[in-house]
């Protein structure tokens, strides 16, 4: 009878293999306290910047930052497979027994270039540039100027955001240019006159202020400003929440106020939200 | 030119046409792969951690994490993949009930979408088994989706073996684990090379198996337990969440596409290296 006294290479790769497996679980750190958040793919990074910043500071927690949308972060923060949920919307009926967190605003301003005398565009004005019916700013008391319509890519928040606010489908959407990022649209209207795009409101109150050609749109009649979306009163706007299934204690409750603090709002600037204590 | 030959020019046309095609849409990705990622590609960025949600900084705990995804993966689907196509190859009946069980199955595997590979990885291995998001995790459930693909092509490979070979190992008296290992496996070492180089493709593209269980942390990894993210989620991330990340993103995508030509060349290496030495 056979014996497997030649080992197969195969055999020796497994063992091999275990080896280093037993080796690398030995090494795990055992004495550091970890914080698990999940939820939100809007907030991952952010969170992600915010964990690393807390780290840096606590040595010895670690905070580990996973992503799957918003309905996870609070079905894992109600089950407690996280110890914090990331949600980048109010908390609805059901989910009251739960808390919220607001680290940050996310709000979305219309945009259009300095040059265009129009200041002022109803919520049917913009449905109907977006959807194709009003092509021209001579119809809105602009200049006789075919109107260059600038739409976000598939799959950002913000377009699902605008569309869901004006209750607009994205194949009815006319685009003239699709664009991917805050930076992008902006450079596009404030190259070209006849432009009007939609951008995250923190990135366009900063280009206004370096002097970018681009001016911000009220919505409803309410100016479309930091402390608007802060307040509540900017229709087109969602707040972005840490949600815990109970108050908050020990690292999960100094994570959260940390995220809350004045020290991390350049922080949440870099990502292009709105802090929560700005004015 | 009568009507049958203008239908035969219209459609060596036509077959053309669909050729060029073929080759120009990959080499047009690539292109713009290298365009967009090249000027951002350099020695800090390979090994750099990522900073600012990946807008800046490099990628050196990612490929670290990916390495070290793929090790787990490899680890787990060699030795099984490699037992299961041996046991097809050489064990089971041709065209018995068990075969076509197997093979079914294995067929029906190979079809699942990766994302059900993915829940079905963070159900088990990360919550069912307590692994949490982890490296291992990923690697595990990462080696799910993979085994049937290597499984089918290693046992393609095995059945290449020429008959004589077998029957020489009869006459002989080898034993069946002496063919299996000195004479099966070597002669079969390039076809069970290209296995694993399809096996390695597949795993380093791969992101919704990922990214519920590998996970999405960017910190290095300190063990197989702790939460890694991969290179393709990290591309995923900075092309679809991140504002601003598109260049990066260009660049990640670059060291992927080199890392998988890389193993390819060297796995052919090695394979050939091999049967010259046994």
């Amino acid at each position: 009878m056979s014996t497997w006294g030649i080992r197969p290479f195969f055999i020796r790769h497994l063992l091999v293999g275990c080896m280093l497996l037993s080796g690398l679980w030995g090494c795990g750190p055992s004495t550091t306290e970890k914080l698990t958040l999940t939820g939100s793919s809007t907030i991952a990074p952010l969170a992600s910047e915010l964990a690393r910043e807390f780290e840096a500071r606590h040595p010895n927690v670690r905070v580990d930052v996973q992503t799957g949308g918003s309905s996870r972060g609070i079905a894992d923060a109600r089950s407690g497979v996280a110890d914090i949920g990331m949600a980048s919307r109010p908390l609805n009926g059901k989910e009251m027994d739960l808390f919220a967190h607001e680290i940050a605003y996310d709000g979305i301003a219309l945009i259009l270039n300095t040059e265009n005398p129009v200041d002022q565009l109803t919520d049917q004005d913009i449905v109907a540039i977006y959807s194709g019916e009003i092509d021209n700013w001579r119809l809105l008391g602009g200049p006789d100027q075919a109107i260059t319509v600038v739409n976000k890519a598939e799959g950002r928040s913000t377009l699902e955001l605008f569309l869901k606010y004006f209750k607009l489908n994205n194949k009815q959407v006319k685009a003239d240019i699709i664009i991917g990022d805050n930076q992008q649209g902006i450079k596009t209207v404030a190259g070209s006159p006849a432009a009007i795009g939609y951008v995250s409101i923190g990135t366009a109150e900063f280009e206004v202020s370096q002097n970018t050609a681009i001016k911000i749109l009220g919505l409803g009649g309410i100016a479309a400003t930091i402390s608007s979306v802060k307040s509540g009163d900017f229709p087109l706007s969602r707040p972005l929440n840490l949600v815990t299934s109970g108050p908050p204690e020990g690292w999960s409750k100094k994570f959260i106020e940390f995220a809350q603090s004045d020290s991390v709002h350049s922080l949440v600037k870099n990502q292009f939200f709105i802090p929560v204590n700005a004015h | 030119m009568n009507d049958g030959q203008k239908l035969d020019s219209g459609i060596t046309v036509l077959i053309w046409l669909v050729s060029i095609a073929l080759v120009v849409l990959p080499l047009s990705m690539l292109w713009d792969v290298v365009r967009e990622g090249l000027p951002h590609l350099s020695f800090n960025f390979i090994v750099d951690q990522p900073l600012d949600a990946g807008r800046s900084g490099g990628v050196g705990s990612l490929l670290i994490s990916t390495f070290w995804i793929l090790g787990v993966c490899l680890l787990t689907t060699i030795p099984i993949g490699l037992g299961c196509a041996l046991y097809l190859s050489e064990f089971v009946i041709p065209h018995s009930q068990s075969e076509k069980l197997l093979g079914f199955s294995l067929d029906v595997l190979a079809g699942v979408p990766s994302i059900v590979f993915g829940l079905f990885g963070y159900a088990v291995f990360a919550i069912q088994l307590g692994l949490g998001f982890s490296i291992l995790s990923g690697g595990l459930s990462l080696a799910c989706m993979v085994l049937p693909l290597f499984i089918r092509t290693a046992e393609q490979a095995l059945r290449t073996c020429p008959k004589g070979y077998r029957q020489a190992a009869i006459a002989l008296n080898i034993s069946h684990a002496g063919f299996i290992s000195r004479i099966l496996l070597p002669s079969a070492s390039g076809g069970i090379a290209v296995a694993m180089i399809i096996s390695i493709g597949r795993a380093l593209a791969e992101t919704a198996v990922l990214i519920f269980t590998a996970g999405y942390v960017t910190r290095m990894p300190g063990s197989v337990m702790d939460s890694g993210r991969s290179l393709s989620v990290h591309i995923y991330d900075l092309s679809m969440n991140v504002p601003g990340g598109q260049s990066n993103a260009a660049a990640t995508a670059l060291i992927l596409v080199m890392m998988i030509v890389l193993i390819n060349v060297l796995a052919r290496y090695l394979s050939r290296r091999w049967q010259h030495v046994e």
